[in-house]
């Protein structure tokens, strides 16, 4: 799970200000400055927009009365945007009728604050603000992690292929596949018990974890599957990384049943560039099946590497 | 709803942090006032509008509620204004104290 979006949370929140008044940018930022917080503006809903696309920010606050695009049009374009959509808005405007707040609550906006500034009050809503949304990120995060293994479950692999495939053809760069899967697992639980199932489950996942690289996407597929998104990598890389994952399972001397060494084996499916994409993401992922059913049948603790097309990948070995 | 009390952000021109954002402000101001005397003599209300609301949201932030009021209540005349002659006359006025209230922080009388 070494997606780099899963550490957002431990990092200063990023604050956009959209407001056309170089005023208001410069009050918050001055009260602003003792919150652990770090602010960015724009003067108009459209580069607030781009903005919010490029920085990702944790909160948006918005003024509601600016000249070209106002801020119940801004806000309109920010929750139509599925990249936009899930940042809290906090609306920040002079006009105070029970009817404005209606609108932009109906619009999407999670607070509304009124100028002037009552500055100890902002800086509470500001605080409750990214506090929900930390709270929000973190449960849809956890919608997204296998329990026992701490690695991306399911449901999280089936969108991030997709997406991950899309990217590939789109820019015509290499992407590959893996699916992994513990040999003989049954025979753990039997003789050990399930407790001791388990601690293999969860360390195997720590070591696909240690072994992947930062771009790569491990999941839990189910039971004692494993499965892994490696963007930007060809077969022949993909095979020696999910080599290297054997190896270390192999290694390993487990506290429970140091005398029982677990193995594992590998299907890998992969393309050199996005042209090679030649097939859908699920044909991909029963290639990859069928590439690790093989390597059962072959004997077990190795990996099959195959491209698209089916060729066998061969690592040349050095020396 | 009540309106704030006027006073409740007046700022501590001692805390660094407020001093910064009084002259700040002070800084801001000379410009605004040529640019509320211009849009006056051209009639531009628009401009007005908008200068007026910018002061009416910002002003008390930097410790200046006064103008804050009073840019308020220019704003809100020229908001629900009609087309006659004397209530024009009477937007003119209104610009013209506020000018004079932003110039009496500006060149404060010894």
């Amino acid at each position: 799970m070494s997606d780099q979006s899963i550490n957002q949370l431990d990092t200063t929140p990023v604050v956009l200000l959209i407001d056309d008044s170089q005023f208001v940018h410069r009050i918050l930022d001055a009260r602003l400055r003792s919150e652990s917080i770090s602010l960015i503006g724009e003067h108009d809903g459209k580069a607030g927009h781009e903005r919010a696309l490029k920085d990702e920010p944790s909160l948006i606050l918005l003024d509601l009365d600016m000249p070209v695009m106002d801020g119940y049009e801004t806000l309109r374009v920010l929750k139509d945007d599925p990249k936009t959509r899930d940042i809290p808005v906090i609306v920040l405007s002079g006009m105070d009728s029970s009817q404005d707040k209606v609108a932009v609550f109906d619009l999407g906006a999670v607070d509304f604050i009124t100028k002037p500034f009552e500055i100890t009050e902002l800086r509470a809503r500001v605080r409750s603000s990214l506090k929900l949304s930390a709270l929000l990120k973190m449960l849809a995060q956890k919608a997204q992690i296998d329990g026992l293994s701490g690695l991306f479950n399911r449901v999280y692999f089936d969108d991030r292929l997709q997406e991950e495939y899309d990217r590939a053809v789109r820019h015509g760069h290499p992407l590959s596949i893996s699916m992994i899967d513990l040999d003989h697992f049954k025979s753990v639980n039997d003789t050990y018990g399930h407790p001791a199932g388990d601690t293999v489950i969860s360390g195997v996942a720590q070591i696909i974890q240690q072994q992947c690289r930062s771009i790569d996407i491990a999941c839990r597929y189910g039971g004692e599957e494993f499965v892994m998104i490696m963007p930007e990598t060809t077969p022949e890389q993909a095979k020696i990384l999910c080599d290297r994952i054997r190896q270390s399972c192999e290694a390993v001397s487990w506290s429970q049943h140091p005398s029982r060494a677990v193995t594992l084996s590998c299907g890998v499916v992969g393309a050199d560039n996005g042209e090679g994409l030649t097939c859908t993401p699920a044909a991909m992922l029963e290639m990859a099946d069928r590439n690790l059913y093989e390597a059962k049948q072959s004997g077990r603790n190795r990996v099959k590497a195959t491209d698209i097309g089916g060729t066998l990948i061969q690592i040349a070995k050095a020396g | 709803m009540t309106a704030p009390d006027p006073n409740a952000y007046s700022l501590d021109i001692n805390d660094p942090e407020d001093a910064e954002l009084i002259e700040y402000f002070l800084g801001e101001l000379p410009g605004r006032v040529d640019a509320m005397n211009a849009a006056a003599t051209n009639d531009d209300l628009d401009q007005l509008k908008t200068i007026a609301h910018q002061l009416k949201g910002s002003a008390p932030s930097f410790g200046f509620p006064a103008i804050g009021s009073a840019a308020a209540e220019l704003e809100g005349n020229i908001r629900s204004l009609n087309d006659s002659v004397s209530d024009f006359e009477a937007i003119r006025g209104e610009v013209d104290s506020l000018v004079s209230l932003c110039q009496s922080y500006l060149f404060p009388k010894q």
